[in-house]
């Protein structure tokens, strides 16, 4: 039987177009424009791999507003066979918890899945939560850090990467993979499939065809607030100029620090 | 399994009092994210005059639930079975659930490793309660309990505070290198409940079927940090650092830019989008010092910038300044260095005379 695959994905601003603000000094990201995020772009990556080489069927599903159906057709570009797009006024405001449990209930509407694929994080809020989440309300086994995966029957076998080393995990289906930025390089949409994905369109559901009542999500179904937002935290250095005549008195520095292990 | 409803909170929050901290385990032994954690869980139930509850899961852990004694916890849960010789998501998850639905922690934090948020991402969701990752700070209003998670904003210069007031435990992670790791008191009086969990044969789905160590330096413990950014111009810059690292015992850092051009791997990449690294010593050379970089880097102890740009950002936020052109002052530091190392010896030799 043919695999049946998701990517989730996120449409998030991009992350190399904000620009200073000259006045305040501060981040500016209301002129930035919006891309794919990048780890979600490595997740189709692998997802088209997986199909290439074992077949069957990419779903790429993203819950966001309906700015994000460019970029999903662009998703259908690269090689996925649908999108789906769903959206929804009530989910806004939602923290990883609601978030989670929607995608989940659009992938429950799906049918019966093989493997969900979806970036290891967000480039914009960076929390990894969501894949984890997902996997947790699937009840499906999570491999999650990966880089590379195979599929044998049934399982998954994946590489995962986490600050001790490399392992290679093997979990039955269904199972949802989170997988690192910058693992793969993902490929470019060709003209024509772009052209064919923007005929086709994308299929947009709501939280009512996902059988999800309103008052599951939003921001006052989640479990954490905003509550306020302070300057970044400075410890206070006083910058003392430097030379580079005059180095020998940053090695100063450096041996009252005991930094300079000499002589050994 | 969760199932697919919205969180609820609980009825009566009072009830949930302790600081629980996930006591990461690597090979048996506490990670360094896990002892820097339980430092944390520490000061919070000190200042919440409540208990700190170290949740351990291993294969072989008696000595190392006692480590986490030394190192802050008032009590320790530990979970022993030899199929918890290597992390594994949902047995682990279950465990950390059992933990938390027995003990009804007010606070939970785990350690930001890799393993640690897929394991609290898990748990959030199986507890139905709030999780904030990536603190930069984490702390406790003394008289509400209420748990304050700092975090890092995307692209601006600010941080958000974020809250979760009614739902229990209230759940953050760090990042490695954020807190500093307390001291060890083997004298420290601590309760140690040691479980053998029972595991059925075909229970666990996930099998390891190979690991293999990290390969060179981990730049999130080492004490020294040269790092370069666009301002090297060319990736030949990178063996001038180098040099200079291993005159300081230090390993060589980039920014993000650097890493985008493949110059280097990702592993040595500072910053939101790679590691946080706290050394005693960080040099950032030809780097503008974006809030992104910052968030990285800066509660290292001692921190260098070296730029031609005299405005540049991090040079605000350096302890030292070199206006300069980094091919000028790196050999003529690794120079000076050189020069010290080789007095020392000089100076070494005529005390030993004199005692003789």
């Amino acid at each position: 039987m043919a695999l049946e695959l998701v990517v989730i994905t996120k449409i998030v601003p991009d992350g190399s177009e904000v620009f200073i603000d000259p006045v305040n000094l501060t981040l500016n990201r209301s002129l930035a424009t919006n891309v794919i995020n990048p780890a979600d772009e490595n997740a189709l990556e692998l997802a088209l791999q997986v199909k290439a080489r074992y077949g069957g069927r990419i779903t790429v599903l993203s819950m966001t507003p309906p700015f994000a159906i460019p970029y999903l057709e662009e998703c259908v570009g690269r090689g996925a066979d649908r999108a789906i797009l769903l959206s929804d006024k009530a989910v806004a405001g939602s923290d990883t918890y609601p978030t989670s449990l929607a995608i989940a209930a659009a992938i429950k509407h799906i049918g019966k899945v093989d493997i969900v694929f979806a970036g290891e994080k967000t480039s914009d809020s960076s929390t990894g939560h969501v894949g984890p989440g997902v996997a947790e309300f699937l009840d499906a086994e999570l491999a999650s850090y990966v880089s590379s995966v195979e599929y044998d029957d049934g399982y998954v076998i994946a590489t995962r990467e986490f600050e001790e080393g490399t392992e290679v995990v093997r979990i039955p289906t269904p199972a949802v993979v989170t997988v690192l930025t910058n693992s793969n390089n993902p490929r470019k949409a060709s003209l024509r499939r772009k052209i064919d994905a923007i005929r086709q369109g994308v299929i947009v559901w709501d939280l009512k065809e996902v059988g999800l009542p309103p008052d599951a999500v939003g921001l006052r179904n989640s479990p954490t607030i905003v509550k306020r937002m302070i300057p970044f935290p400075r410890r206070d250095r006083k910058g003392e100029k430097i030379t580079t005549d005059n180095i020998a008195k940053l090695v100063d520095v450096f041996e009252q620090n005991k930094l300079i292990k000499g002589g050994e | 399994m969760a199932e697919l409803v919205k969180a609820t909170p609980p009825e009566d929050v009072s009830q949930w009092k302790d600081v629980m901290v996930y006591c990461e385990t690597f090979q048996n032994k506490l990670t360094k994210a896990a002892q820097e954690m339980i430092g944390r869980g520490r000061v919070m139930a000190d200042k919440t005059k409540t208990k700190l509850i170290g949740v351990v899961i291993g294969s072989d852990i008696s000595d190392t639930a006692k480590e986490a004694g030394y190192y802050g916890c008032d009590r320790v849960i530990a979970f022993q079975s030899s199929a918890f010789d290597m992390y594994k998501s949902r047995p682990f998850t279950d465990n950390l659930t059992a933990a938390v639905k027995e003990a009804k922690p007010n606070i939970l934090i785990v350690p930001g490793t890799h393993n640690g948020r897929d394991l609290a991402a898990r748990t959030a969701i199986r507890v139905q309660s709030g999780l904030t990752a990536d603190c930069m700070e984490i702390d406790v209003e003394e008289d509400t309990g209420i748990l304050i998670a700092r975090r890092p904003d995307y692209g601006d210069s600010t941080m958000s505070e974020i809250r979760c007031e009614k739902h229990r435990p209230q759940m953050a992670t760090s990042r490695p290198g954020t807190f500093e790791v307390p001291p060890r008191d083997d004298k420290r009086k601590f309760k140690v409940d040691l479980r053998e969990v029972k595991v059925k044969k075909g229970q666990i789905k996930e099998e390891i079927l190979s690991f293999k160590p990290r390969s060179g330096e981990d730049i999130s413990i080492a004490k020294v940090v040269v790092a370069g950014g666009l301002g090297m111009g060319k990736p030949e810059g990178l063996k001038l650092l180098e040099e200079l690292a291993n005159e300081l015992g230090g390993v060589v850092g980039v920014s993000r830019p650097i890493a985008d051009l493949g110059w280097i791997s990702r592993s040595h990449q500072v910053g939101q989008t790679g590691i946080t690294v706290r050394p005693n010593l960080y040099i950032a050379a030809g780097i503008s010092g974006k809030p992104q970089h910052m968030v990285g880097m800066a509660n290292s102890k001692l921190i260098v910038s070296i730029n031609t740009d005299p405005d540049a950002e991090m040079n605000k936020n350096a302890d030292y300044v070199i206006v300069d052109d980094l091919y000028n002052v790196i050999p003529a530091l690794i120079e000076e260095i050189r020069k010290r190392k080789g007095a020392e010896n000089v100076e070494v030799a005529p005390k030993k005379k004199k005692k003789a």
